[in-house]
């Protein structure tokens, strides 16, 4: 077969099986979607009891943008608690862009007053372990956020022992706790500049 | 010579990629089950495009072929078992890069659809094999347990298969991290040698 030929019939092929593949994917994406609410209103029960709020967080959710506060230029997703229309509590759902070994995403419940609720994390490639400590080993650390808020401890404490702060490191991981603790504090700092915007921002319609 | 003793060694290194998700009998059960199922539908549509395809560029297609039905995998995982998905999504492109899959696929893709489909059935068995076999050692010696999250796979009723046979907190460490799938895979290897000499010596 001529060189030509073989270029076509490979472009063919591409072209067949990418079909294929779209096809694929828009047969599962309202299922795949499904999963990912579900999945993650069951996270958002867990940080924010259901006897606290009268509304459905998981749908009044707006999307934030602020690369200045948290340093992502990613917009992120905060979860709205309501009691009577009166705003209780959010969640935040941030990426910490440092971790060990890429991004660990982070879901931080903070109190309308600015103190933090939970932290957790939802997604990670930390090194077994090691870095992922917090889910065994260490599993006392991530409860520790509870309380925690901007003036405690003060801003300059608002990292790990290493960097002279406030926060325990795991044995054997530093970067980790580090990416974890800096996004937390982050979250902190976005929700006590933006809190009245952040209740009173309308939710967009999902197209 | 030098065929009969690297062709081996290729294999042993074949098996790097997917050492990463053999350390619970449930990751290396569903890594297995996906790899099967990945290396024969992909055997059978190779053999399907043969009369198409020139030599020169049979082995990208079924590369491409084995990417397109990896994929399409993935998001059926995702959308119909998802609890499974979050531990073994990121590692199933992982499959694509296999050697010894691919090299499956791409012998499949001149041969007649049933023995395609024979030995594509074989293959994947031996490779799902394997892997149960490192994801039990590893799990036992690290967690101190067998077929932890069972109920990821099938379901809550499978909870009773979850076997905490010690409690090991953090366990031998060893084992769970990558370094301990390479000894388990020498053991194992060595394992199956000595019984292979045995064998020949009776």
């Amino acid at each position: 077969m001529k060189r030509g030929a073989s270029a076509v019939v490979l472009i063919v092929i591409a072209v067949i099986l990418a079909a294929a593949l779209t096809f694929v994917a828009n047969v599962t994406r309202d299922r795949i979607n499904h999963n990912a609410q579900a999945w993650i209103q069951v996270r958002l029960d867990a940080l924010v009891p259901a006897s606290l709020h009268d509304n459905d967080m998981l749908t009044d959710r707006i999307d934030v943008t602020a690369p200045d506060i948290l340093g992502i230029p990613e917009p992120v997703a905060v979860y709205r608690a309501r009691q009577h229309g009166q705003p209780v509590a959010a969640v935040i759902r941030t990426i910490a862009p440092d971790g060990y070994r890429g991004p660990i995403e982070l879901l931080i419940a903070v109190n309308y007053d600015g103190t933090l609720i939970g932290v957790q994390v939802i997604r990670h490639k930390e090194t077994p372990g090691l870095g992922d400590a917090f889910e065994n080993r260490a599993a006392d650390w991530l409860p520790k956020f509870r309380g925690r808020s901007l003036t405690n401890p003060p801003q300059q404490r608002w990292t790990v022992h290493k960097d002279h702060g406030d926060f325990d490191e795991f044995t054997g991981a530093t970067i980790t706790p580090r990416a974890i603790v800096k996004a937390t504090r982050r979250a902190l700092e976005l929700f006590s500049a933006r809190k009245e915007q952040i209740f009173a921002a309308q939710v967009k319609r999902q197209p | 010579m030098t065929t009969d003793q690297t062709l081996p060694a290729l294999r042993i290194l074949a098996l790097c990629p997917a050492l990463a998700l053999s350390d619970t009998v449930v990751n290396a059960l569903g890594i297995g089950v996906i790899a099967l199922l990945a290396i024969t539908v992909s055997s059978l549509l190779a053999t399907a495009a043969t009369r198409t395809l020139a030599d020169e560029i049979r082995a990208v297609s079924c590369v491409l072929i084995l990417a397109a039905v990896v994929g399409c995998l993935a998001l059926l995982l995702n959308a119909h078992a998802h609890e499974l998905d979050r531990s073994l999504g990121i590692f199933l492109p992982l499959l694509i890069a296999n050697y010894v899959i691919q090299r499956c696929v791409e012998k499949s893709s001149t041969a007649a659809p049933v023995q395609a489909v024979i030995t594509a059935i074989k293959t994947g068995s031996r490779i799902a094999l394997t892997l149960i076999a490192l994801g039990i050692a590893r799990e036992l010696v690290g967690r101190g347990s067998l077929l932890h999250d069972a109920a990821l796979m099938f379901g809550d009723w499978a909870q009773r298969f979850d076997l905490q046979l010690f409690r090991a907190d953090m366990g031998f460490l060893l084992a769970t991290l990558p370094p301990g799938a390479f000894i388990s895979l020498g053991l194992l290897l060595a394992a199956r040698n000595w019984w292979m000499q045995r064998i020949s010596r009776t």
